[in-house]
């Protein structure tokens, strides 16, 4: 038994006569298998999505919950000796208007096309405020990762970091927007008023102040969506895998093909190594990286 | 090990041009890959230039080296299809 499954390894993994000296595993037969499966699975998703299921299937849309966004904000200002935010239940109603808002007209800023500002969404919440203020995140997959593009920008981090505000609100939101499935977050930073008089007339909000874009004209308004948040671990564990598995076996094939110093009729090993590595780099931007406004 | 990176070394000094090309293009990959973070099918179209580059660079690696096959070149096809697709199926 233990001999069958070495000699099926052996065979798999490592350059010899009897797999004509390239192993089993990248051999043209298997690849093109591997691409029809993908090819497959790929068709079932976008099944899926048009089915409303593409997060069941995969849990690919995102991880991004308001408890992690709120933890990580507050550890950022707890650092930074600041007292930390407490959720607010009508700042979270305003950034959901906002988020939904950004759906339907189709826009990604803080002010919408039709000059709606973001403490109108505050005010049609019914939060009084003194000083108010909003972030925007889009695409990203992690909680984590959002605070962090936070942190890394200056305006952004000010908001973050503001010791006038106390309360907080989130909407992280899945839609379509300028076409495509877009996960988006907002974050609504307040200090209520004192009193009702100071409420009439707010001070100026602080928004991370970013140009406004505008939207081409004719485009079809989004539709909004909700996808469930499920965890996206299993689909880049799929990924890392499959690459990892590849590179892997072209470096064995690589070190045992030049040991033995035989002549093949194959693509360039080391290139498909440099290849996979170098997507491998660029998953890790996809996973990590995203747009904040 | 010490054979493993003699030999990466070997392979890259017989033809270091196109070694040089592959990473260049690599580099330039993650520089647009940072540039349109967050925009998903800007991303994608990024990683399908970058698939087809490949294939191109397999293709003319192969014309200078004097091995190029039909087999060599349906290798390159289907792994960059296979990435590309398999990141698809991921993000979009």
């Amino acid at each position: 038994m233990i001999k069958t499954v070495k000699h099926a390894l052996h065979y798999l993994f490592i350059p010899s006569e009897k797999n004509n000296y390239r192993a089993k595993l990248i051999q043209h037969d298997l690849l093109s298998i591997y691409l029809c499966i993908i090819l497959l699975f790929t068709v079932a998703i976008r099944q899926g999505n048009h089915l409303g299921r593409a997060g069941q299937i995969l849990g690919v849309a995102t991880d991004i919950t308001t408890d992690k966004l709120l933890l990580y904000t507050n550890e950022e200002r707890t650092k930074s000796n600041l007292a930390p935010l407490s959720l607010n239940e009508k700042l979270s109603i305003a950034a959901e208007k906002k988020a939904e808002n950004m759906f339907t007209e189709n826009y990604w800023a803080h002010f919408a096309p039709d000059g709606k500002t973001p403490w109108d969404f505050i005010n049609q919440a019914n939060y009084h405020y003194e000083f108010a203020g909003e972030n925007l995140a889009k695409n990203f997959l992690f909680s984590k990762n959002v605070v962090d593009a936070w942190m890394n920008s200056p305006t952004h981090r000010e908001n973050l970091l503001r010791p006038e505000f106390s309360e907080v609100g989130y909407a992280v939101r899945t839609g379509v927007l300028n076409g495509e499935e877009t996960t988006l977050v907002v974050q609504m930073f307040g200090k209520p008023a004192v009193g009702e008089a100071i409420a009439q007339q707010p001070m100026q909000p602080q928004v991370a102040q970013q140009p406004v874009q505008a939207q081409e004209a004719g485009k079809v308004l989004s539709e909004v969506k909700r996808y469930p948040n499920t965890p996206v671990i299993p689909a880049f564990s799929i990924v890392y895998m499959f690459l990892g598995v590849l590179v892997m076996v072209f470096a064995i094939d690589f070190y045992v093909a030049t040991r033995l110093k035989v002549i093949r009729l194959h693509g360039n090993s080391l290139a498909h190594m440099m290849f996979l590595l170098l997507i491998g780099v660029g998953v890790v931007f996809f996973l990590t990286k995203g747009a904040i406004l | 090990m010490n054979h493993f990176f003699t030999q990466i070394r070997k392979e890259v000094k017989r033809t270091p041009l196109d070694y040089l090309l592959l990473l260049t293009s690599g580099v330039f990959f993650l520089v647009f890959l940072q540039i349109f973070k967050g925009e998903r099918r800007e991303s994608m179209l990024v990683l399908a230039v970058f698939a087809c580059f490949y294939i191109a660079w397999g293709i003319i690696h192969h014309v200078h080296d004097r091995t190029l096959h039909v087999k060599n070149m349906v290798e390159y096809i289907v792994i960059a299809a296979s990435v590309l697709l398999l990141l698809l199926m991921m993000f979009i």
